[in-house]
Parts: C-alpha cells; sequence; structure tokens
C-alpha cells in the first residue's frame, strides 16, 4: 500500500506543471549563477567551478527552492483536503502511517529531483564556452554528491518533514510558508551566534541549513583547498545534520500520531449539532424591514474604505501567524542589538541608530517576505472563504477593496518596525542605556518603512495582474532575482530598479547629514511608480468570475477612468518630473560612472600611462596650502604650493601629475610650458617644460582647486566634506605626481578581462631602484609642511603641525599649523564641532577632538597615549613631535583610524563608544590608540623603501608596540585574547586572498598579514626572544634607519639586528616566522595521570605535531620538525568563588619527532594539560591544543 | 422590469452556457428552473455583474446593465449560490460591515436596518455569534439578510434551497414572498416545488437556452390531459421508454410509475394524471413540449 501511495504522489506531481515551471526557473538561476564570476566563494584565484563554490551556490539555491518544495511538501498534504477527496480516502483502508509517509516521500523525492537536475545544471554550466578559462578548474563529482547528499538532502528532509507537518496540522499555505520563515530565522540567529568567536560552535549547530556548519568547517581553508578539497563529514557539521534530520523524524512522527482526517479546514462539523436550537417560527410576517437609506458620496467611500481597512488590520494583526512572524522578528532585532558594533567580545553603548540599524538587519528579508506573502493572502481572501461574489456585488469601488488591503499590509510593515522600536528600547533599557532620541527612532523607522511599503504595492500588482497566487509569488522571486542581477550586468542607477533607494548611513556627528535628500527624491519618484502601479491594479482588480484576458482587457479599459485614470496620470507625471530632477543630479551636474566603467578606466589608466611608471619626477620638498572648508556647502577651497626640486642627475624635461576628478581646478602656476597629455577623465596630465628643470634645481607647483558638491548622485557620495565632521587627506585633492600604481586593478580575472598582464602588486625587495621611494608615495620622502586652515565660526579645524596662530575673520575660524620638522607628504584636514580634552606628557601637548556625548572613552584614551609614549620613548627612540592628537571623524570612513605626523583622525565607530565599564571588557579604544600613537615611529620615523615588506614595519611594528603597552596595562591573558581574534582573521582571511600569499617579511600590502597574522609571529617572537632582547633590537634598527634619505630600509634589514640578538640554534626561527609561511597541526594526542605515593601527580601526554610549508595558494607541504614548544599542565584553583586555572607546569619543550611522550610530575591534581596551549604557533586547528587529563586505568 | 435580449455566452473551455437568452421578468418572484450545468448560474451572475457575456443586452429600469455596473450594483440584492462567510466575526457585525459596503453610512439608519433584517430573518437571537459556528441554513438565511440590505429592487438568489432542510427551506421561501411582491427577484433553482410554491412567472432552461417562458399555473393548465401514467414491472421500462414519449419514471412500492407525455391515450392501463409542474419540466426537459404560447 506504501508503495503505491508513494509512486502515486510522484506520477501525480509530475503530471503537474508546476514541477516543470519550478525545476526550469532552478536551473536557469543556478545556470546563472555558474557561469558568472564574483558569485558565492568563487573569488580572486578561486575557480567558478571549485568545489567550495560548487557547494556555495548549490546551497544557496536549494535555499531559494525551498519556496517550491513547500508548494511540493504543502501539495501532497492538503491535496485531498482541498479538492474534498479526504472522505474518499480515509473511508478506504488505508493506514495513516502509510498515507502520511507515503505522500510525504513522494514529495520529498520531487523536491530531490528538482535539486539533482538544478545540480546537474550547474555542472553543465562550468563547461560553457564563453568562461575565462583560466577560471574553470577541472570536473569533479565529490562535491555535487557532498552536496546533494549532506547538506541539501538532511535539509529537505527536516524542513519538508516540517512543512508537511504544519500543512496537514493547519490546512493552511499560508502558514506552511510561514514556516519557511521561521528557519530563516533560525538560520539569521545562528549566524550571528556563530559569526562571535566565543560561542561559534552553538551557532553552527543550530542552523538548520547546515550553512554555517559548512562555513565552520572550510573557514581556515586556503585557496587551494577551495579548488580541490571536499568538507570531512564529521564534528561540527555532522552533528548539525544529525540534529536537524532528528528533528525531522521527531516532527514527521508527531505528524503521523496527530493526524486527524475528520478536521477541515474551519472546523465547520463540530458545531453542527448545538446551532439547531433556533426556535423555527412559521413566517417571518409581522416584522418590516426599516428604510435605510443608502448615500452614495465621496463621504460613503471614505466611510467604506475606513470600514475595510479596519476589517483586513484586525484579521491581520489577529491572526497567529502573524504574531508569530512579530515575535521572530523581534527574536532577531534583539540578537543583533546584542551583537551589533561588538569587537574583540567588548560591546558598544546601546546608541539609538545602531537599534535602528539592528532593526533594519533583522527585518531586511523578513519584512519583503511577509509583503509577498500576506498579499498574496489577502487579495484572495474573500475567493477562499466564498464571500468574494457578494463583494463584488456591492455598490463599493474596486479601490476600497484594494486600498484597504493595502493599507492594511503597510500597517502590519509599520507594527513591525514600531514593535521592533519598542523592542530595542527596552533593550537599551536593559542595558542600562537611557537616551532613546525618540526623535531619531522616528526618522529611521520612516525611512525603514520606505522600502518594504513600495514591495507592498508591487507584491500587489502582481497578485492582481497574475490572477493567481502562486503566479503572483514567482513574480515577486523573478522581480527580487533580477534585481540583484541586473546590478551584475552594470546597470546600477536606482533609476531603473524598482524600489532603489540610497543607504541612509547614519553618524553620531553628522547626522544623516547630506544622505537624506536623494533618499527622499528616491523614494518619492519610487512612490510615484507605485502610485501608478496602484491605479493599474485598480483597474485590473478582479471583479466577477471572468478570467479571459480578452474580457479583463475590456473591463480595465472601461474601467480606466475617474480616480483611477488620474491616478495613473498624476504618477506617471509625477515619476518623469522625479525622475527627470534625480537624472539632472546624477547624470548632468554629476558624472554616473557605474563599477564596470570605473574598471575600465582603472585599466586604461594603467595601459595609458603605465609607461611612464619609473620616469624622473622632481621631489617635493615643501607643501604650503592654504586650505578653506565650508562645512555647510560641503565645499572646499585649496590654495598650495609644492616646492619641488629635481634630486637626480638628469635634466627633468616633462612634469607628470595627476588630478582627482573630483576637484575643480581654478588655475595652477608651472614653469613655462606645453601641454602634452590632459586626461580629464583618467584625471593625468603631462606638461613639457620649457626649460628643463637642471639637476639640483627648484620649481614651484601652484594650484589653486576648488572641491564642491553639486546637487547629488547615484552611488557614492563624497562623505569627506560633510556638515560635521569633516576629513580629508591630501591624496583625496592635492596633486599626486608620477604614475600611481596604487590605481591599478589587482584581482588577476578582472585584469585577464581588461587585458592586463599580470603585474607584481609590489617591487621585490631586492629591488634597490624602487627603494628609492618610501611606500607612502613616488613624489616625495620627508617635506615642510605649513598650512592654514580655515572653516565655519563654530568649527574647530585641525590639521599637522604646531598651531602658530588662531584667529576669527568674517565670520570663520583660522587656524596655522607649522610642522617643526620635516614629515612625510601625508597629511589630512578636519574639522566639526568639537569639544576639547588636552593633558600633557613630559612636555607633549595630548589634546583629544571627540563629539559632545562621546566622553566615554577619553580618558583611556589619553591613559592609551600617555603609556605608549611612555613604552616607545624608553624602548624605541624619543618622540619627534610636540602634541599627539586624536580627532574623532564620522563613521562613514572605510578605516578606524589613521596616523598623520602628531594628528590621529579617529572613527566615531572605533572605540569612542566602546562600552568598558565591564571588568572583562577589552579595551579596545586602549589598543586601538596606542597602535596609531606607534605609528609615530612606525611610519613616520621608520618608513620602508617601496618594496615588500614595507607594510610590515610600519602595521606589523604598530602592532607589536600596542601588544607591548597593552600587556603591560591589562596582563598576558587579555592580550592572548586579542591574539585569538587576529589568528582568526588571518587563517579565514587567507583563501580569499586575490594574487599570492606572501610570507610576513615580503607582505604586499595584505592587512590579514601585516596585521593580524604579524600580532602573531611578533608575540611569539617575543617569547622566544624575549621583551629585552628584541626592543635592543628594535631600538638598534631604529637609530640606524629612522628619517633616513633614500634608498629606504626592508624588513631584511630588520631581520638582520633580529638575528643579532637571537641566540644560537634560532636561525630556523626566524625563517619560520617571517620568512616562509609555516604552520603547525599541534595536538594532546592523550593525556592520563596517577597519582602518586607521596601526593604528587604523573602526568603522561602524548602529543602529536606536524610542521608544514605553504606556498602562496595554501598547497602544504609537510617538512621535518625540530621546534622548541610549550608544554603546560593545568589545574583549578578558587579565586573569589570562581573556578580558574592555575599554571602547574609550563615549560618550552623540544619537539623534534611527530609523536612525543612527555611524563611530568606536578603537585597539584592536574585537570587539563596543552601542547601549544596559548596558540603561540600558527595553528588552524587551535582547539585540540587543550585536553582534559583522565585518571590512569591500568593503575591499581 | 428586467429584459434580457439574445444574451450569449461561451466558455474558454467550449462550454456553451448561454444561447440567445430573450426573456421579460417583471416584478414578483420569477422562477429559473433548470438541471445542473443548464446556465442559470451564468445567467444569474451575468445579470449580478459578476460576469460579461459574449452578446446580447440586459436592461433594468432604464439601465445597461452590462455597461453600467456601479449604478446596478446600488439596487441589487445577490445571495450566490456559495455563500462562505468570515469564520471569526459575529453575524450582526459582518452584516453592518456589508450595510456599509452597501452605502448605508447613516449609523442609526444602519443599526435598525441590520436589527430589522436579523429579526426578518430570524437570526437576532444569535446575533452575537461567529457566523464560522453557523449551520447552513442559517449562513443561507444571513446571505437572505445582506441581499436584502438597502432596499434592493433587483434581488438574484442563486440556488437559495440546495441543501436546506424541510423546515429550513419553508421558512427561507416564506421570507422570500414576502419580499417578493414590489421588487424583482428571480430564483434560480432545480427543484420543482420551490417554483410551484412562489413564483407569478418562471423559465425553464437547458444547455443555455430558455425552452419554456410563462405563468406556472396556465402552463400547467396548457398540459393538462396530455399526461398518462401507468404503473409497470421494472423491467417493462426500457420497452416502454423506446415506444413512447415516457417523461418520468419513479419507484413505487416495488413497482415503476411511468408518466408519458401524449396527446391521446398511449394505450391500454394508462391514466390521464392531473398534470404538475414537475411533468411540465420533465417533458420540456425531453423536448416533447414546447411553448406555443
Amino acid at each position: 500500500m506504501w508503495k503505491s501511495i508513494f509512486l502515486f504522489e510522484i506520477k501525480y506531481q509530475l503530471r503537474q506543471p508546476l514541477f516543470y515551471l519550478v525545476t526550469l526557473f532552478f536551473s536557469i538561476l543556478v545556470f546563472m549563477s555558474g557561469t558568472r564570476d564574483g558569485v558565492g566563494s568563487a573569488f580572486g584565484r578561486v575557480s567558478l567551478n571549485a568545489p567550495l563554490v560548487t557547494m556555495d551556490l548549490l546551497t544557496r539555491g536549494s535555499i531559494i527552492g525551498l519556496f517550491a518544495v513547500i508548494a511540493f511538501v504543502a501539495s501532497a498534504a492538503v491535496r485531498d483536503f482541498d479538492r474534498r477527496t479526504s472522505e474518499l480516502f480515509f473511508s478506504k483502508p488505508v493506514s495513516r502511517f502509510d498515507y502520511l509517509t507515503g505522500r510525504f516521500a513522494g514529495s520529498i523525492v520531487i523536491s530531490l529531483l528538482m535539486y539533482v537536475i538544478g545540480a546537474l545544471t550547474l555542472a553543465i554550466s562550468s563547461f560553457m564556452p564563453w568562461l575565462d578559462p583560466e577560471l574553470v578548474g577541472p570536473f569533479m563529482v565529490a562535491p555535487y554528491v557532498f552536496t546533494l547528499g549532506v547538506l541539501i538532502l538532511p535539509t529537505l528532509f527536516c524542513l519538508g518533514a516540517t512543512f508537511f507537518a504544519l500543512a496537514s496540522w493547519t490546512r493552511s499555505i499560508l502558514v506552511t510558508y510561514l514556516g519557511v520563515v521561521g528557519f530563516f530565522a533560525v538560520n539569521l540567529f545562528s549566524r550571528m551566534m556563530a559569526s562571535d568567536l566565543e560561542n561559534e560552535a552553538v551557532g553552527q549547530m543550530l542552523d538548520p541549513f547546515g550553512v554555517e556548519a559548512l562555513r565552520g568547517a572550510v573557514r581556515y581553508w586556503t585557496i587551494a583547498e577551495r579548488n580541490t578539497a571536499i568538507p570531512e563529514i564529521g564534528g561540527v557539521l555532522l552533528y548539525n545534520r544529525l540534529l536537524w534530520v532528528g528533528v525531522g523524524l521527531l516532527v514527521l512522527g508527531l505528524g503521523v500520531v496527530t493526524f486527524d482526517p475528520s478536521r477541515s479546514r474551519s472546523r465547520r462539523k463540530k458545531r453542527r449539532e448545538e446551532t439547531k436550537q433556533v426556535a423555527p417560527r412559521g413566517a417571518a410576517g409581522g416584522v418590516s424591514r426599516p428604510a435605510a437609506s443608502q448615500v452614495f458620496t465621496r463621504a460613503t467611500v471614505l466611510t467604506q474604505f475606513l470600514r475595510q481597512t479596519r476589517l483586513e488590520v484586525v484579521s491581520v494583526f489577529k491572526s497567529v501567524p502573524f504574531i508569530g512572524m512579530l515575535a521572530f522578528g523581534l527574536f532577531i532585532v534583539v540578537g543583533g542589538a546584542n551583537s551589533i558594533g561588538r569587537e574583540v567580545g567588548t560591546d558598544v553603548y546601546p546608541l539609538t541608530h545602531l537599534m535602528l540599524q539592528a532593526i533594519q538587519s533583522g527585518y531586511a528579508i523578513l519584512l519583503v517576505i511577509i509583503a509577498t506573502l500576506y498579499s498574496g493572502d489577502m487579495i484572495w481572501k474573500e475567493r477562499s472563504l466564498g464571500v468574494s461574489e457578494v463583494y463584488d456585488a456591492a455598490p463599493t469601488p474596486n479601490a476600497v477593496y484594494l486600498g484597504a488591503k493595502l493599507t492594511a499590509l503597510v500597517l502590519a510593515m509599520a507594527a513591525f518596525l514600531l514593535c521592533g522600536v519598542a523592542a530595542t528600547i527596552g533593550f537599551q533599557v536593559w542595558r542600562g542605556y537611557y537616551d532613546f532620541e525618540l526623535g531619531l527612532y522616528a526618522k529611521g523607522a520612516a525611512t525603514l518603512l520606505v522600502y518594504p511599503a513600495l514591495m507592498v504595492f508591487l507584491a500587489g500588482f502582481f497578485q492582481i495582474v497574475s490572477r493567481s497566487k502562486f503566479v503572483g509569488y514567482a513574480l515577486m522571486i523573478v522581480f527580487m532575482l533580477s534585481w540583484d542581477l541586473i546590478e551584475e550586468f552594470g546597470f546600477e542607477h536606482h533609476l531603473y530598479r524598482f524600489a532603489s533607494v540610497p543607504p541612509t548611513p547614519y553618524s553620531e556627528m553628522n547626522g544623516y547629514g547630506h544622505f537624506l535628500t536623494p533618499f527622499l527624491w528616491y523614494s518619492l519618484y519610487w512612490a510615484f511608480f507605485c502610485a501608478v502601479l496602484l491605479g493599474l491594479s485598480i483597474v485590473f482588480w478582479n471583479r466577477g468570475i471572468d478570467t479571459a484576458w480578452k474580457l479583463r482587457w475590456t473591463e480595465a479599459r472601461a474601467r480606466f477612468r475617474g480616480p483611477a485614470r488620474a491616478l495613473v496620470a498624476a504618477g506617471a507625471m509625477g515619476f518623469v518630473a522625479t525622475g527627470s530632477w534625480i537624472f539632472y543630479n546624477t547624470n548632468l551636474l554629476n558624472e554616473y560612472v557605474p563599477s564596470d566603467e570605473a574598471q575600465e578606466r582603472q585599466a586604461a589608466y594603467e595601459k595609458e600611462y603605465r609607461q611612464y611608471k619609473d620616469g624622473a619626477l622632481p621631489r617635493i620638498q615643501a607643501v604650503q596650502a592654504d586650505v578653506d572648508i565650508f562645512p555647510g556647502e560641503r565645499r572646499v577651497e585649496i590654495r598650495g604650493i609644492y616646492r619641488m626640486e629635481n634630486e637626480g642627475s638628469e635634466p627633468i624635461r616633462h612634469l607628470h601629475f595627476n588630478l582627482s576628478n573630483q576637484v575643480r581646478v581654478n588655475r595652477l602656476d608651472l614653469p613655462p610650458h606645453q601641454a602634452e597629455v590632459e586626461d580629464d577623465e583618467l584625471g593625468y596630465y603631462v606638461y613639457r617644460l620649457d626649460q628643463p628643470l637642471e639637476p639640483g634645481e627648484a620649481a614651484e607647483f601652484g594650484f589653486d582647486l576648488t572641491v564642491e558638491q553639486r546637487g547629488f548622485v547615484n552611488h557614492g557620495p563624497n562623505t569627506s566634506i560633510v556638515a560635521n565632521g569633516t576629513f580629508f587627506d591630501n591624496r583625496a585633492y592635492f596633486p599626486v605626481l608620477g604614475y600611481t600604481d596604487r590605481k591599478q586593478l589587482v584581482d588577476r580575472s578582472a585584469r585577464r578581462k581588461h587585458g592586463l598582464e599580470p603585474v607584481h602588486r609590489f617591487a621585490k625587495i631586492d629591488d634597490d631602484f624602487a627603494r628609492r621611494n618610501t611606500y607612502v608615495g613616488v613624489d616625495a620622502d620627508w617635506v615642510d609642511f605649513e598650512t592654514t586652515v580655515s572653516t565655519s565660526a563654530d568649527q574647530i579645524a585641525i590639521a599637522p603641525g604646531s598651531l602658530q596662530s588662531e584667529w576669527t575673520e568674517g565670520g570663520r575660524r583660522y587656524f596655522h599649523y607649522k610642522m617643526d620638522r620635516p614629515i612625510l607628504h601625508f597629511f589630512g584636514y578636519m574639522s566639526g564641532r568639537y569639544e576639547v580634552v588636552r593633558d600633557t606628557w613630559n612636555g607633549v601637548a595630548i589634546e583629544i577632538y571627540h563629539h559632545p556625548g562621546h566622553e566615554y572613552n577619553v580618558a583611556r584614551m589619553i591613559d592609551a597615549v600617555k603609556k605608549s609614549l611612555d613604552y616607545f620613548t624608553a624602548n624605541f627612540s624619543p618622540y619627534q613631535h610636540r602634541q599627539v592628537r586624536i580627532i574623532e571623524i564620522p563613521r562613514y570612513a572605510a578605516f578606524g583610524a589613521r596616523a598623520f605626523p602628531n594628528t590621529i583622525p579617529f572613527s566615531e565607530a572605533a572605540g569612542f563608544i566602546a562600552r568598558l565599564d565591564d571588568e572583562d571588557a577589552f579595551d579596545v579604544p586602549f589598543r586601538r590608540t596606542s597602535h596609531e600613537v606607534a605609528h609615530q615611529w612606525w611610519a613616520h620615523q621608520v618608513v620602508g623603501g617601496n618594496v615588500q615588506g614595507a607594510t610590515m614595519l610600519s602595521e606589523t611594528m604598530a602592532q607589536y608596540s600596542s601588544l607591548m603597552v597593552l600587556e603591560k596595562e591589562y596582563g598576558p591573558e587579555k592580550t592572548r585574547r586579542f591574539l585569538k581574534y587576529e589568528l582568526d582573521r588571518y587563517l579565514g582571511d587567507r583563501g580569499r586572498e586575490l594574487v599570492e600569499e606572501m610570507p610576513l617579511s615580503l607582505v604586499e600590502n595584505q592587512p590579514y598579514i601585516h596585521y593580524s597574522k604579524g600580532s602573531v609571529i611578533m608575540y611569539a617572537l617575543k617569547d622566544y626572544l624575549g621583551e629585552e632582547p628584541l626592543n635592543r633590537a628594535i631600538a638598534e634598527f631604529v637609530s640606524k634607519v629612522a628619517f633616513q634619505e633614500p634608498p629606504f630600509t626592508t624588513t631584511r634589514e630588520f631581520l638582520d639586528e633580529v638575528r643579532r640578538v637571537a641566540p644560537e640554534g634560532s636561525e630556523r626561527l626566524i625563517e619560520d616566522l617571517f620568512e616562509t609561511v609555516t604552520l603547525f597541526d599541534n595536538k594532546v594526542a592523550e593525556a592520563t595521570y596517577t597519582e602518586r605515593p607521596d601526593g604528587t601527580f604523573l602526568v603522561r601526554l602524548e602529543v602529536e605535531a606536524k610542521k608544514l610549508r605553504a606556498d602562496g595558494e595554501g598547497i602544504e607541504t609537510e617538512i621535518p620538525i625540530d621546534d622548541w614548544v610549550d608544554i603546560a599542565v593545568l589545574g583549578e584553583q578558587e579565586i573569589d568563588g570562581e573556578t580558574d586555572d592555575k599554571v602547574l607546569f609550563f615549560e618550552k619543550r623540544r619537539i623534534a619527532d611527530g609523536q612525543v611522550v612527555f611524563e611530568l610530575v606536578v603537585d597539584e591534581r592536574p585537570v587539563r594539560v596543552g601542547f601549544d596551549p596559548y596558540n603561540r604557533l600558527i595553528d588552524r586547528n587551535s582547539d585540540d591544543n587543550l585536553r582534559e587529563v583522565s585518571r590512569s586505568q591500568d593503575t591499581k | 422590469m428586467l429584459r434580457i435580449e439574445s444574451l450569449s455566452k461561451t466558455y474558454g473551455n467550449g462550454v456553451q452556457a448561454l444561447l440567445n437568452v430573450d426573456l421579460e421578468i417583471p416584478k414578483g418572484m420569477f422562477g429559473l428552473l433548470g438541471p445542473n450545468g443548464a446556465g442559470k448560474s451564468t445567467l444569474m451572475r451575468t445579470i449580478a455583474t459578476l460576469q460579461g457575456p459574449d452578446s446580447g443586452a440586459i436592461r433594468f429600469r432604464g439601465l445597461d446593465v452590462l455597461t453600467q455596473k456601479e449604478e446596478v450594483r446600488k439596487i441589487l440584492g445577490y445571495l450566490p449560490q456559495e455563500f462562505g462567510v468570515y469564520p471569526r466575526i459575529s453575524a450582526e457585525d459582518m452584516l453592518d460591515h456589508f450595510a456599509v459596503l452597501k452605502g448605508i453610512v447613516r449609523p442609526k439608519e444602519r443599526r435598525d436596518a441590520v436589527h430589522g433584517l436579523l429579526q426578518m430573518t430570524n437570526l437576532h437571537a444569535v446575533r452575537k455569534r461567529k457566523l464560522g459556528t453557523f449551520s447552513g441554513g442559517m449562513r443561507r438565511r444571513f446571505g437572505i439578510a445582506q441581499a436584502l440590505l438597502g432596499d434592493p429592487q433587483l434581488i438574484i438568489v442563486d440556488e437559495p434551497t440546495a441543501g436546506l432542510d424541510p423546515e429550513e427551506r419553508q421558512r427561507f421561501l416564506n421570507l422570500l414572498s414576502e419580499i417578493g411582491e414590489s421588487v424583482v427577484v428571480i430564483l434560480s433553482t432545480h427543484i420543482v416545488e420551490d417554483v410551484r410554491e412562489l413564483c407569478s412567472r418562471m423559465a425553464i432552461i437547458s444547455k443555455g437556452e430558455v425552452m419554456l417562458c410563462g405563468e406556472p399555473a396556465s402552463i400547467v393548465a396548457d398540459l393538462d390531459g396530455r399526461i398518462w401514467r401507468r404503473t409497470v414491472d421494472k423491467s417493462e421500462v426500457a420497452s416502454y421508454q423506446e415506444s413512447m414519449a415516457v417523461i418520468s419514471t419513479r419507484l413505487f412500492a416495488g413497482r415503476t410509475i411511468v408518466h408519458v407525455f401524449s396527446d391521446d391515450s398511449p394505450g391500454e392501463g394508462f391514466e390521464s394524471v392531473d398534470t404538475d409542474l414537475e411533468d411540465v419540466y420533465f417533458s420540456t426537459l425531453k423536448g416533447m413540449y414546447a411553448q406555443t404560447a
């Protein structure tokens, strides 16, 4: 019997067009994503059909496919009830078990078939002839089998079982669809958990799709592994799969046990008996119908609209699934609020705009899904209840019915946002934060409502025009996919992507700033479009039972009059008018450059001008500039002079320079010349000097530039010059001499696409020619710097240098800064309404310019400045300036802070609002301040030549310096905590390398290496050499190379100093740490102890060690190990009622073999043993370095 | 006065629902009789502005029903064949809501109208109950209550008695007849008694065509003396059907009573019967009798 039910189900579904439609759609989707780069994990050097990419695309596709799975499964569950054939079925001798599981299995097989066809399509897609052959790896079957078997099938089973049970319990498709939303919510929540190092395993376990568990398993994969490997089925991934299959079995079992075939949709039958009590009555005589006048005026229509809206609102808001979704949404929002802004496990103050951000990301997809699902449900509600004919025959305009439904849906969206606001206010209270900023909440919620509200109109329109709930849903899915797709094809203008509005990032300093204006224009634009949709929806509103298109068309034309027509006309006019205004702003006042064109220009720049790369340039010796900042107008005027000198031995005939296309040139003052190249688009200029600049001769380059904002742009608005918190550096707007290779395309496939040969990102370390420049710039090294900067009367303007004088003139404030010694040609300007906190350290002025209200951590920053100056002056060299300034800037900046000479702009997001009142908190601002102060040495004293390894000399050394200050202040445990995050980031990011992973000493400006790996390596080096010898080597190095003239130093010279202090036999150590990519795989295999008669304990531990060398792609080769590694035995002790580790034994031991057994005697009962327990060595699996000790079995 | 002129409708799947239907329907109850699938509902829905015909015209009191839909809906009361409800709303609230949709916006008048209709349909005692708990008969009565909102001049009730028990049905028909005195009421049904008991005029429709139209009494009178009856064995029925114009067969106490249409006695053993509407119906459907008048 089971078999025939099962086969019947399969045959039935295979006869339905739905299966073919959905499978076709799914396959097209998969095919398209398989043939485009930049999708999924295909990134940089990972090929388009790499196993990881295949797994990623298929699982992601499978999640979208879930919407089809529901249709299959729910159809199997409720078909007999919909068709009223259930009684036919259940009067037959079919067991409940056979019936349900047979149907279920059939529908699951159908779903799986869809996925298998999708997988085949993906496989085929990798053979398409137009793909870049460099990006296609060898074909492998295993990833498809793995994805289908391990990732998709268990998920399908579990979710399918849940949908099946939900559908057979509620007989409601809507509830079933909302079930999938529930799974998405759990997925989102688990993703949030998994992104936090402390509880990543829980997050990975909880994710019903297994995506997080997979991500965990492949997180540290190298490029090579991404291209060839299949994850092991074990660990969290295995448990996750088992967990959810178990959940699926449980739910399916419950579904079978509680199945009640007699219960129909609305439970009419049960009540049947009790309705008979009405007394019969012979005739209806005697009661007359009171006269009631019908009134048909506009007021009536309004009343009808309000009443109908009330009915719709009540029916939505009272429905259980809606309340369930609301609860789910809040769960996600509060979860997001809890983790927002967290850095190194340390929270930030729950500022209102962060709460709004949590609401936004929590609701991002949820609201659109709800708008889609409910629009289908609501628009067809009268039909499904069987009251539509009465409604349709009533003298009520279409607009009333449609308007009420859409209004109710928009109100539902608003309710979500309001509840989100209420929940986050509650969260703020819970966190003891009471500055609610209700006005901001109102503003933020209003902006967040725009997108879902627009979606309501679109979803409604699709439902009405398609006349079918499922087609309406499918249209929405197609719309959403195409929305992203057309962006991939270079259509990035908001003007032709429905409901596309520019983001409105919020800054504490600058509020919504200038982002609000374009947002409002685009919102208005799309609102007008929705008016057209609304008008058409009214016209096509399904009234009566005609389905033929011809009749609907005739009817629609007849209806196209009155308000509907006015709405369409007004909407269309408004749409065109606002669209024209937007176009005028984005494309005429400003230049609209889609990203593929921007890339094209980058390529063109290289093709045209790379020939001048090594040409002789005059060197800038001094910079003098008058800069006027007009924050209100977002305008800057720059009048400057470069004093340049020919430092070479040949005459210079040509002057090459770049100008940003954001500046308008008012005037350039140069020696007499002929313009040879004036390329405004690429910003490159070549002037032939009438009189060559002879060696040793100087010349002046004067420039008068304006940076102004005209109207608004489509994307990438200027965030440097703003109403409060302006910040820009010289490279943004000042002329830059010579060809700059920083503008080149890096990604290899992008380079191939534009016909560019592979180039080295950085010159080789032994390229002495390249060492003539610092890595900061090719046009200068040390310059004299003097500037006068002015701003509006209520702001303070800051630039590097000592403040010479300050005055007010013409309602503006002027500040004259002058550097007392030459600095690198690298400076910035800032202006804002600041509060200033001052302090001093040994005659050095410390100034913190912060946003009023951001006092929280200013004292910590000052402390960090002082302690850093203490440590660095004591251990490295004296401080070269007379001030250390920290200036808060808006969070628009992509970086946390940037160190200019004596002046450090510091993002409001990076530590100003970190919450340090918890003793356990990691002092984020302290560490970051210390890092930036360290740059006054590492970059501004010692600066590497423009060759490989240069950023190690600035960033890695700054990391090391700050770690030392941190360790002095907070002890080794917090330092290790920070290092744990650094190790995680290094291991995670190396698989996303675009070109090649370099050893640390040859780093090519790769942040994951020079910051993250650098921290871990330098800390290990300190551990091996000792702090004092290492600092001695560093001080020696500084004394040799600080403020040097070309050629500039390299990491080789640094390592030479290190080798000098290193003990005998540590040659290999420096090679492992700096000159190669070396990894370890260390673990404790076995650990037991026996208690000895004298009360001591004999611990026996067996360790396994492996040493690996990786190449630039991450291909590892094992090499013999002969290294000193930490061995630890830990006990437990109670301190203030808390159990803590107590170190019983800690020593470095030489490991010269893959397997070593140690026997150690300790005085107290051991609890855990460790083999490199603090992860001083780079180890991809750092969890198995510690192990619980068990009491030995073979004693006694 | 409702006038239907050569109304035709063919569905996309080729089914001919209406074919040149011409009808004149005066004030009072008008019965539309026909078997399932005859096109009754199509006709009713077309009159109720829910469907467009392929050709033809419908006029009611100077209104073109097919184009002036909004105007027609203002004076229309419609009870569709399948009538669902919002299960979680009380009868009173729902009726009040329908009243608003019908344009009865003055609160006092609306309240009176709602209560009056609930009393009239004998639902006043249960007005607070959720509609989901109503029986089929109560639901039908609720349906008629909503159809009567706003003093409609044209009332269309599609198969209102289907599924009702005899008592419920009786009560329902009484209600209708009371209203039907002053306005046009069109009642479609496949139950002959409904028409006989209530309607002043009627039409029989089959396969989309009007087979007969007139006053029930005069039609019955027209057939008087032309219907014959005989009780026969079951086994003989087939041969009678072959040789005579058998209009209906009915089992009675193990034997079969056959009714035969014939101007003269069809043969031995047949007796003339008092013609009733059912005989008219079957004769018409079998094509043995067509309107002469």
